[in-house]
């Protein structure tokens, strides 16, 4: 097992070079530029000139790249370009937003998605099976954004029971010590803090949740379906096991390897930044950010954060492989 | 035994989804009472007008009080403002955007400043001033007794090295912000270029409260270049000891000061206790600045009252929130001109028959109607009426497009243009629209297909184009876009800044790539010449001139102004519109 972990963060090193490369030169070649950008319609030919000379945009890509890989290794990917920030302390900050979101999403997503699942394949074709699996269809093919807004508007304006985005009331402040909120506040002890946050974040967890929920619930059915035909299935009902045995010791346990590919998947997704739902609920995530810094073309947040991003994404990859092992004792590295 | 299990499990979910649920309720009992008293006091002014609106008012308190949880409603002693994007960095002279300029606003002050709701100049930290008769020397009166934020005094040397700060290229702080790729693109832009090329000659304190500045040539609009968002002071001692941190440590002498920026969430402002101007000292004791990017979201944060100011909708939201009494609706008088631009390397363009076919062709009012929420304008020229280089005298063409075809049938086109020739090629004609909603053109694609389609009703055959936004400007800035759509938006209220910015050529007039290579020279010394003087009678003359040459020539096709809206809740107060959006938060009030 320690031997299969090594190989296997060692093959990330070659994937993240690679991505790093594409991301580098991929960037530049969109066209349009950020000091065009910066100065907008403003923009003359010699002040385009000299911010792209004081942006070190000049130099041969080559070399820009080597900086840039240089300063990587040292965990410093650079400053951006319209807000001289730090890109690795901007993603300190912002990457436990995206975190706390992803996670309270999932949550709600494996509570609500996997039970409805499970149900839906036991008893397939009743009523419930139907409902669900329409629920589920609905919620795949609903546009997030206008979700979002639906939700604001009725359980914000309408109902008032939660507020319409950002992590914290505007006048609330909470010294940040490990930039996640619901932490923070409870190491502060600070209980209605802790629980204005919460608020905060219900509706994009929501939001944010119904896809995946929707995804895992028809992962979940269509694999228990799969493993409800199966002989051992079949076996286990003749030695007279009890239902609730045969469901949870034999069907669900050969279905788990999908779902759990596919909440994998999922939290990868999430991780890397919920574009639509950040906006929306103006929460202050990496999605956005990464988003706005393309429109602006400010390389290196661009850059920096679709690296980090790749690292997740390998990250949780092995994460799931190492899973699988843990559900299925079939599955050895050796 | 089976259906007792999938209870369970229905049960198990229904209990976290109630936990998650309960544990958000959190009420603060305070805020339950004020938002009663509130609505109570709302209702005084309702029931002496109609019965209906009154029961309106009285759903609206039940509401209210049945909520379960009531929105974290601010206290009265704060404002918060929805902004539509997140500041750049909080020293003003290095930057150029509004997002930022309005929180900058309220933390410093320049000597001038634009009064209320005009882009008339007034005194700020300069109490009076005298020109000399050539134009040349300019001597400014401070006020006295006015402090910045940390304390140290404000007075002459402190003008002396801000702007020294601003112009200096060897200055430390303006070395190492131009490294750090920052730029001073207004100082540039507005007084010729740093250090020995600027039109500021010096600027030298002659008594603590006496500041004289001397101009290497006379400056038409210097006083209200002075009056603009950017030139605005700050301590000197914060800058050197903050060096670039300056962007995130603003030390100015407004009425409001900086408490804190949370990055992609939040400016917290708090009032200026020792204010020196004592008659406007901020009425409402803190300001929260939040960033909603998405315009319905924001919207919906204001009718949630999370919010009480918000800038940026959606022209068909401005329709609906004018007609209801829970809002307030500012327009902010127009200083925004929304263009089409012909490219002269399109042979057929630089035809004025042609041209002025392509402007007669458009319905500008149908547009204007259509898709500005009633908030624009038709407009005939470049400058919006706001300014006083405004042409009263011109008198639009009328929509017509028979016209429109016999005009292209006497430049030799009787079956319309659908092709053109452009840098030597024959190519179908291509008309570019911006991919971003800019005030003076909030959707330019719908304004562009509008465009299209009066177009094609006199037989002009274009294709839409659009490429995302820093593509777009820069295929214009290389005379790329053979016609196009773009704007404009004023920065210190001179009609220089509209005219002569585009207008205006080098001095051996080779046609800019930028301007759709444009080149009208007659036009361009009326602009330098009107530049040149510090009589506004004069000047008005010439602008004027100016653009009814413009218009004659059929330059460039003026579509239309635009009056940007804001919105408040209904409980606010003294929020005054500027066209420069120079916007001060001192005189608002939340009742």
């Amino acid at each position: 097992m320690m031997r299969y972990l090594i190989k296997r963060v060692l093959t990330v090193i070659p994937v993240l070079l690679g991505v790093s490369i594409l991301v580098f030169g991929f960037v530049r070649m969109i066209p349009g530029d950020p000091a065009l950008v910066m100065l907008g319609e403003r923009a003359t030919d010699e002040n385009v000139q000299r911010i792209r000379e004081q942006l070190g945009l000049n130099e041969p890509i080559y070399k820009q790249y080597m900086i840039f890989l240089g300063n990587a290794l040292k965990g410093d990917l650079g400053t951006s370009i319209l807000r001289n920030e730090s890109v690795t302390g901007e993603l300190a900050r912002r990457f436990p937003a995206t975190v706390e979101l992803t996670l309270a999403a999932m949550l709600i997503a494996l509570v609500i998605g996997i039970p409805a699942g499970i149900l839906s394949a036991v008893r397939r074709g009743s009523v419930f099976d139907m409902g669900s699996m329409l629920v589920s269809l609905t919620g795949v093919s609903m546009p997030i954004f206008w979700l979002g807004l639906m939700l604001i508007f009725f359980f914000s304006v309408k109902l008032h029971i939660f507020p319409t985005g950002g992590r914290m009331p505007a006048g609330m402040r909470v010294e940040p010590i490990t930039n996640f909120v619901l932490i923070d506040t409870l190491l502060h002890g600070n209980l209605p803090a802790f629980g204005q946050a919460l608020r905060h974040l219900a509706l994009p967890a929501i939001a944010l949740g119904t896809i995946p929920m929707a995804i895992i619930a028809r992962m979940t059915r269509s694999a228990m379906l799969e493993s409800l035909g199966n002989d051992y299935t079949r076996t286990a009902h003749a030695k007279g096991l009890k239902e609730r045995t045969v469901v949870t010791r034999h069907v669900l346990r050969n279905a788990w390897l999908p779902i759990i590919t596919v909440i994998g998947l999922q939290v990868g997704r999430l991780l890397s930044g919920a574009i639509l739902t950040e906006t929306v609920f103006a929460w202050p995530g990496i999605g956005r950010w990464l988003v706005e810094a393309i429109y602006a073309r400010d390389y290196p947040i661009v850059q920096g954060v679709t690296l980090f991003i790749a690292i997740l994404f390998v990250m949780v990859n092995l994460l799931v492989d190492v899973l699988y092992a843990v559900v299925d004792p079939r599955i050895r590295f050796e | 035994m089976r259906v007792f299990r999938s209870k369970w499990l229905v049960l198990f979910a229904l209990v976290v989804l109630a936990a998650t649920l309960a544990a958000c309720a959190a009420p603060a009992p305070q805020v339950v009472e004020k938002i009663v008293t509130q609505v109570v006091k709302e209702e005084v002014p309702v029931i002496q007008t109609q019965v209906v609106e009154v029961q309106k008012e009285v759903e609206k308190i039940v509401e209210v009080v049945v909520t379960p949880t009531p929105a974290p409603s601010m206290a009265q002693d704060t404002f918060v403002f929805g902004a539509q994007g997140e500041p750049v960095c909080l020293d003003a002279p290095v930057i150029t955007d509004g997002i930022t300029g309005r929180v900058t606003n309220q933390i410093f002050e320049g000597l001038v400043k634009f009064d209320g709701a005009t882009t008339n100049v007034v005194p700020s930290l300069a109490k009076s001033w005298t020109t000399s008769d050539d134009g040349l020397v300019w001597t400014f009166t401070l006020q006295e007794g006015v402090k910045f934020h940390d304390g140290t005094d404000f007075n002459a040397d402190a003008v002396v090295a801000n702007f020294d700060y601003w112009q200096n290229t060897e200055n430390p702080l303006h070395k190492a912000q131009v490294e750090s790729g920052k730029a001073f693109e207004y100082f540039e832009a507005q007084f010729g270029g740093f250090d020995d090329a600027s039109i500021i000659k010096s600027v030298e304190a002659v008594d603590p409260t006496t500041v004289k500045i001397t101009l290497n040539a006379p400056q038409g609009p210097f006083l209200n270049n002075l009056a603009m968002f950017v030139f605005v002071f700050s301590s000197p001692t914060a800058l050197e000891a903050n060096g670039l941190e300056s962007c995130t440590k603003p030390v100015g002498t407004g009425p409001y000061k900086f408490v804190e920026w949370l990055p992609n969430e939040q400016v917290t402002l708090v009032a200026n206790e020792s204010y020196w101007d004592t008659a406007n000292m901020a009425k409402t004791p803190n300001v929260v600045i939040r960033n909603i990017p998405n315009n319905s979201s924001r919207l919906l944060a204001l009718s949630a009252g999370e919010i009480q100011g918000m800038e940026g909708m959606e022209p068909r939201d401005v329709a609906a929130l004018k007609d209801d009494a829970d809002f307030n609706v500012i327009l902010r008088p127009a200083n925004t001109t929304g263009y089409v631009a012909f490219n002269y390397e399109v042979e057929e363009f630089t035809d004025p028959k042609v041209r002025e076919a392509f402007a007669v062709a458009i319905n500008k009012s149908a547009i204007v109607d259509a898709f500005y929420g009633g908030t624009g304008m038709v407009a005939n020229q470049f400058q919006p009426p706001a300014l006083w280089g405004y042409n009263p005298n011109i008198v639009d063409r009328t929509f017509d497009t028979d016209a429109a075809k016999k005009l292209l049938a006497d430049a030799g086109y009787p079956d319309g243009i659908s092709e053109v020739t452009f840098k030597g090629n024959k190519v179908p004609l291509e008309f570019w629209y911006m991919p971003v909603s800019r005030p003076y053109y909030p959707n330019p694609k719908d304004i562009a297909t509008a465009i299209a389609a009066d177009w094609a009703k006199a037989g002009i055959n274009v294709s839409l184009q659009t490429v995302d936004w820093a593509t777009y400007l820069d295929r214009r800035r290389l005379g790329e876009l053979p016609l196009y759509m773009l704007g404009w938006t004023g920065d210190n209220g001179d009609p220089d800044n509209f005219l002569c910015y585009f207008f205006c050529l080098p001095e051996d007039n080779t046609p800019a790539a930028r301007e759709g290579f444009f080149a009208d020279v007659a036009v361009s010394d009326v602009l330098k010449e009107a530049a040149m003087l510090t009589d506004q009678a004069e000047r008005t003359t010439l602008y004027q001139e100016a653009e009814q040459m413009l218009f004659d020539s059929t330059g460039r096709i003026f579509v239309a102004n635009n009056q940007p809206p804001l919105a408040f809740t209904a409980n606010v107060e003294g929020y005054v519109a500027n066209p420069t959006s120079t916007e001060f938060f001192n005189t608002v009030v939340v009742n």
